[in-house]
């Protein structure tokens, strides 16, 4: 399973990337991530979560996750993400950020 | 024609009315003329009740009251610090505090705007949001901010909270007055312009707040936002865009300060936290040109179009025009600050003289039968706000 995260937006309008295979990564941050998905019951999301009009400053997410079966894109802001996929967009861009140290 | 709605003499008996009786917007400028009146005359003779009365007004008007997320998502939060409440010890709540205040004080000592809506809003914040949230917004109804990546590493910490930089508070709020104004699109160009207005009156809160001449000022957004990790003075700087920050981490400041430069891209709602660069270096030179205090001239011009001329769509051709005629209107025909706004717009590469906006014959006659009601508002603007 492959996660493709981008940010964009937000105050320092800086875009934050992140590529994380799951089949390569520790297996703790793999199962965490498996786990943040199903929480969100990421599949089942609808492929636009956002407000009427954009936010200001708010930052942008998309969020892409490949399978050997399937593959789904989720885009959505700070105020309109549903609760349960805030800890998912939180993980991510913590580790988009140490990745970005590499 | 020189229109300064000083030069409209309305008696103060008649501002006292519009002041106690009329809608938002009329009150607004009835208490913009009182001020200009007071400020630039020195008429201080018989007006003693109306500046009671306005003062009454606008000290109604401010509230400021700051809620903590406690690190989740949840807005506002649990109310922490209310208006006339003392300082909490938490430094993100005082700053939210001190700083909405410190951004109300701008538009009404100055502008004589009753708050983010002209009409006495109450300004509400909500800070410690989310865990390593580096980022701040308005969202339509509050101030929000993050207390940046706390959650990393010192050694690879990036941002500090985001209450720090004064600035940043008056951004997000001058958001909410575009929001209740121009209504500016947040994509593409009209919202670089939305933007750029957000870090215009971002940096005058700060200098006004700390009493400093536009050549004393550091024309930087976002100072003291970065942590000690990164190479860089700020997000962004107005005297000189595309130089605020160069690091092996976040990269280069991206933002152009030329119309040659201009970035086409489909992130970030078209590039509006990028092409606002070139609006935010063309103020700067403006207010650099005029000298003294930037609010008081380049500031009033900047403040009057978004209030009254700019709308949804426009994009920084017509933002020009209409600066270059409200200075017209503000200051005379080829007044030198007239003049100092074309040049601050050629500058970047956009010529102010080039078009005529969409005018209404607006003299001190029509301006004064619109403020009662009796004549149509312009297409551009809404004179009512209510």
């Amino acid at each position: 399973m492959r996660i493709k995260f981008e940010r964009s937006g937000g105050f320092a309008g800086m875009l934050l990337t992140g590529l994380f295979n799951l089949d390569q990564m520790d297996e703790k941050q793999s199962r965490e991530l498996r786990e943040l998905l199903d929480q969100a019951d990421f599949r089942k999301l609808p492929e636009q979560i956002v407000s009427n009009a954009p936010v200001p400053d708010q930052f942008t997410y998309t969020i892409s996750v490949e399978t050997k079966e399937w593959q789904h894109s989720v885009i959505t802001g700070d105020t309109s993400a549903p609760p349960e996929l805030q800890p998912l967009l939180q993980t991510l861009s913590k580790l988009a950020r140490s990745q970005a140290w590499k | 024609m020189h229109r300064h709605p000083l030069t409209c003499i309305l008696p103060p008996h008649m501002l006292q009315a519009i002041i106690e009786n009329g809608s938002a917007s009329q009150r607004d400028f009835a208490i913009l003329t009182f001020k200009a009146s007071e400020q630039f005359r020195g008429q201080r003779v018989g007006l003693t009740g109306l500046r009671a009365a306005v003062a009454s007004l606008v000290a109604a008007g401010k509230h400021r009251t700051v809620y903590d997320a406690q690190h989740g998502s949840s807005l506002p939060g649990t109310k922490v610090r209310d208006e006339g409440d003392l300082p909490s010890g938490d430094l993100a709540v005082d700053e939210a505090y001190d700083g909405s205040g410190a951004t109300y004080d701008l538009y009404s000592d100055i502008y004589g705007r009753n708050s983010i809506d002209g009409n006495g809003m109450k300004l509400d914040s909500t800070v410690h949001y989310q865990q390593g949230y580096d980022n701040a917004f308005w969202d339509g109804q509050q101030m929000v901010y993050g207390d940046g990546d706390e959650d990393s590493p010192p050694a690879q910490r990036l941002f500090n909270r985001f209450t720090i930089a004064i600035d940043v508070i008056g951004h997000e709020l001058t958001h909410g007055v575009t929001q209740f104004e121009a209504k500016l699109n947040y994509s593409q160009q009209s919202g670089a312009l939305n933007e750029s207005f957000s870090d215009v009156f971002g940096s005058l809160v700060k200098q006004h707040h700390l009493g400093q001449m536009a050549d004393k000022a550091d024309w930087i957004i976002g100072e003291g936002l970065f942590s000690s990790n990164v190479n860089g003075v700020g997000i962004r700087s107005m005297k000189a865009p595309g130089t605020a920050y160069d690091d092996p981490v976040l990269g280069k400041d991206p933002q152009p300060g030329h119309m040659k430069d201009y970035v086409n891209t489909v992130n970030d709602n078209g590039g509006v936290h990028i092409n606002s660069g070139i609006p935010n270096h063309a103020f700067y030179l403006i207010a650099m040109e005029l000298g003294g205090f930037a609010w008081e001239k380049a500031g009033l011009i900047w403040y009057l179009t978004l209030r009254d001329k700019l709308g949804a769509t426009s994009n920084f051709q017509e933002a020009a025009a209409l600066t270059y005629q409200v200075a017209a209107d503000q200051f005379g025909p080829d007044s030198l600050e007239q003049q100092a706004v074309s040049k601050g717009w050629a500058g970047v590469g956009i010529d102010a003289t080039a078009t005529t906006p969409p005018t209404s014959g607006d003299g001190c006659l029509s301006q004064m039968l619109r403020l009662i009601g009796a004549a149509p508002a312009k297409s551009t603007r809404r004179i009512d706000a209510d």
